[in-house]
């Protein structure tokens, strides 16, 4: 287990490397940079205005002097200041992240509290009426786009109940039940795709259990039915739920900014979104590290969970 | 009809749109009487009486469609950084409701000779912290405005007038000293945006970015990015009685469904929505739809660089222009709220040409006119171009659809292509483009719709390339160095008509109109041209 930790956390550096690269040359070869946004329309700028601007914004220079000034800093953790505000990019990161992670942690829990029940009953009550109301609803759920039902929710409570969640970000510790108000219809926004897939999921590894010989064996011995299901049968079935799960929390992340922008909850995605739209780069390059590292260790994770689940998969 | 009479009609027209009154009522209040900067006035008093008397008290929250990202007063490039910041602040100069200049920190000023201008302060003017304004605060102030320091960038030092620099004369009295004649300097004073005064060595004392010290109505609480902006009256503010609100929070919504759903709910109290959106609260009980029209008026523009193309004739350009129905873009992409726009958009005070001119001659939709300078110009087969635009927001994409179907009734095959927004910028700023399909913007002076037909501006050559039109360029000149106001508008209306009439390298289209929705406890408020809030500053709530 530490060798397959060591292995994996090592392979985390490359990783982080080439994608830094990456999303470092993509988003500055987007057509015009942040002196093109914040000057457009203006027809009076000079070209040494342009320049000056430029030189105080860090944009003169080649790209691999550039980069390799942020990778610099970027390895000591200083990830440079937003190009738009001048704070400090891990300061914005610090305060934007717990709001994406208790919404995407909050989604997942709503997927998974509400996903596996409904897809065991789904699989074990195949072909009848509960079975089918589950399947629609499943398919519904994946049709639904998550910026579709948010923005429905919210004007259908504000029509009907004149209520609309708190838009300044409350913080559970500050208070808890405020806070779960707010949090809670986008978590729910955000966790009727997976819910959706997580149900279909459960109910189709379930079907597939269900089958096996140690089931029948386990009913053959007299064992009540509950605990065949949840006790046996399940644990088995959870090992490709774990695995949606733990690639959804990937897609959350990211997906989560269009939910963020609709209620107001100013977190990762959100800023992710306007850093590219406004071309601030340092902004765009250290939100990409925070959600790939966030991706790759919930990845990792899951795979560790995969061995607790089932004794037969070693971590090699 | 003489410059004056024209004024008068224009400013007329304007009133009727803003006000919804008849011409009559208009006349009657004593509204529609010659000469620029009275008329404005005796407006303003006129329709004062229409209002209620003002409570004082309360709070209002009012949405924000973008995070104002800092406060900061100078080098702030942002429009929702300054709607974060425009209560806090004041200028030596401001606009009135109708764009007319009027004294503010300043209690009068006299133009010494064209490069020396000379402003007296009112006194004991307050800050937030109790200290009075000095000419001294006047004059670090306007360094700094000079030379933004961060979270301000130098970018706005395009907008900057030819300000050399600035000397105190007395405790009250400053003296600017002009590079060279430079009529922008009212106007960029009456913006506000870039010129407020704040007290000597505030940058030294707080953190501009989320603090600020001003003179403004209200005083800064707290500013939380991405969340809101919380202000309390100054008790001590300058103009007396104002403001009426105890309170006012600025709450960032940037979801336009959010602000709808705020609003319903009650956890706002007004915001700026898009005519689709605010047609919604029409007649709905408990809500106020406002509109007025704003600078940002449509706008065709092309560029001249390549000789081969067939726009290089002056007569394609005016036959596009008469194959434009731009009273059908406004019907049918803005559900007839829009008005004819020239250089100068409708509504910008008295600089803008009548509706009237507009639609029947420099603008008039006349296809056969069309046809023939095509045919004159040896294109009565027509030609394909390349049309970009925004992708977003979708107005853009709209009223391109609408030019394509128009231009093709003279054979002009338009490509349209929809950009995002960094993209178009970039592409615009380098000329790289046949026709852009754009918006212009708030403007301190009438002179910033006009630069660019400035040779000496950098954007001509990549615009324009080696088009050359004398009297064009004197005409720019002149409204450049002519400080006097009075002497200027004529300067102005005749370069608007000659780019209309026969220049025509750029196309006003139409202006739009801005709609914000408040709830009925809200008076006084209105949309300001600027597109700032203006109107927050003297708004009351029951």
């Amino acid at each position: 287990m530490h060798q397959f930790l060591i292995r994996r956390l090592s392979l985390l550096v490359p990783t982080l490397l080439g994608m830094t690269l990456i999303v470092f040359l993509m988003v500055r070869l987007l057509p015009g940079n942040i002196v093109d946004i914040i000057t457009a329309g203006d027809t009076s700028l000079t070209d040494e205005q342009r320049k000056q601007i430029e030189d105080q914004y860090g944009l003169s220079g080649s790209l691999a002097h550039q980069y390799w000034g942020w990778l610099k800093d970027a390895a000591q953790g200083d990830f440079g200041t937003s190009l738009r505000n001048t704070t400090p990019v891990s300061e914005m990161l610090v305060d934007a992240l717990p709001i994406t992670l208790e919404l995407v942690f909050l989604g997942l829990l709503i997927a998974v509290v509400v996903g596996v029940p409904l897809g065991v009953v789904s699989a074990v009550r195949r072909d009848k009426g509960s079975d089918y109301v589950s399947r629609v609803a499943g398919l519904v759920g994946v049709s639904i786009p998550s910026f579709w039902l948010a923005t429905l929710l919210l004007l259908f409570t504000s029509r009907v109940f004149h209520w609309v969640p708190q838009f300044a970000y409350v913080s559970p510790l500050d208070d808890p039940w405020e806070n779960l108000k707010q949090f809670f219809m986008p978590a729910l926004s955000i966790s009727v795709f997976t819910m959706a897939i997580v149900m279909r999921m459960t109910r189709a590894t379930m079907l597939e259990v269900l089958n096996l010989d140690y089931i029948r064996t386990a009913r053959a011995k007299g064992l009540p039915r509950r605990r065949v299901i949840f006790r046996h049968a399940l644990r088995n079935a959870l090992i490709p739920v774990v695995t949606i799960v733990g690639f959804e929390v990937g897609v959350l992340m990211s997906g989560a900014a269009i939910i963020e922008i609709i209620f107001g909850l100013p977190g990762v995605g959100w800023n992710l979104l306007q850093a590219i739209f406004n071309r601030d780069y340092p902004l765009v390059q250290a939100t990409a590290v925070l959600l790939a590292t966030t991706f790759i260790l919930f990845n990792l994770i899951v795979d560790v969970l995969y061995s607790k689940l089932d004794p037969r998969i070693t971590l090699e | 009809m003489s410059d004056d009479e024209l004024i008068d009609e224009e400013r007329l027209e304007y009133e009727e749109r803003r006000t919804g009154l008849t011409r009559a009522q208009l006349l009657a209040r004593g509204v529609g009487l010659a000469a620029v900067g009275a008329l404005g006035g005796r407006a303003e008093a006129a329709l004062g009486a229409l209002e209620a008397k003002p409570k004082r008290g309360g709070r209002l929250t009012w949405a924000l469609e973008q995070d104002p990202v800092h406060i900061a007063p100078f080098g702030q490039t942002l429009t929702s950084g300054h709607w974060g910041k425009e209560f806090i602040y004041d200028s030596l100069v401001e606009w009135d409701r109708n764009l007319n200049q009027r004294p503010a920190l300043a209690e009068s000023w006299k133009v010494v000779n064209n490069k020396t201008v000379d402003f007296t302060l009112k006194r004991g003017i307050k800050f937030h912290n109790g200290k009075e304004v000095t000419a001294a605060d006047a004059k670090y102030s306007f360094d700094l405005q000079a030379a933004p320091p961060p979270p301000g960038t130098v970018a706005t030092l395009s907008q900057f007038p030819a300000i050399d620099k600035t000397e105190v004369l007395s405790k009250y009295r400053l003296r600017i000293h002009l590079k060279k004649p430079d009529a922008s300097l009212f106007g960029y004073l009456a913006w506000s945006r870039y010129s407020p005064i704040v007290p000597q060595g505030m940058y030294d004392q707080l953190n501009p970015a989320r603090e600020g010290i001003g003179t403004g109505p209200f005083k800064l609480v707290r500013y939380t990015p991405n969340d809101a902006v919380e202000l309390v009256r100054n008790p001590n503010f300058w103009r007396k009685g104002q403001p009426y609100l105890d309170a006012l929070t600025l709450k960032v919504l940037t979801d336009e469904q959010a602000r709808v759903a705020a609003l319903r709910a009650g956890a706002i109290d007004g915001a700026t929505l898009s005519p689709d959106a605010a047609r919604q609260f029409v007649g709905q009980r408990g809500f106020k739809v406002l509109k007025n029209y704003t600078a940002a008026f449509r706008e065709l523009q092309l560029t001249l660089k390549d000789p081969s193309k067939p726009w290089i004739d002056g007569r394609v350009r005016r036959a596009v222009n008469h194959a434009i129905n731009r009273q059908e873009m406004i019907n049918k992409v803005y559900g007839g709220n829009g008005a004819y726009s020239g250089h100068v958009p409708p509504g910008y005070g008295p600089w803008p040409l009548s509706q009237k001119e507009l639609r029947t001659k420099y603008e008039k939709f006349d296809l056969a006119l069309a046809r023939r300078l095509m045919a004159a110009a040896g294109h009565q087969r027509g030609f394909p171009v390349k049309l970009t635009t925004f992708s977003t927001p979708p107005d853009f994409a709209a009223l391109a659809s609408v030019l394509k179907e128009q231009l093709k009734r003279i054979n002009i095959d338009v490509d349209i292509e929809a950009q995002e927004p960094g993209t178009f910028g970039a592409r615009n700023s380098a000329g790289s483009f046949e026709w852009d399909l754009t918006a212009r913007g708030m403007r301190g002076d009438v002179i910033g719709y006009t630069n660019e037909f400035n040779p000496s501006n950098a954007i001509y050559g990549r615009w324009f390339g080696d088009y050359k039109n004398k009297l064009m360029w004197r005409r720019v000149g002149a409204l450049q160095v002519t400080l006097d106001q009075k002497k200027r508008l004529p300067i102005a209306k005749a370069l608007e008509k000659q780019l209309l009439d026969s220049v025509l390298i750029e196309i006003p289209l139409i202006a739009v109109q801005k709609f914000q929705v408040v709830r009925t406890r809200v008076h006084n408020m209105y949309v300001a041209f600027s597109d700032f809030n203006t109107g927050l500053r003297y708004a009351w709530v029951d």
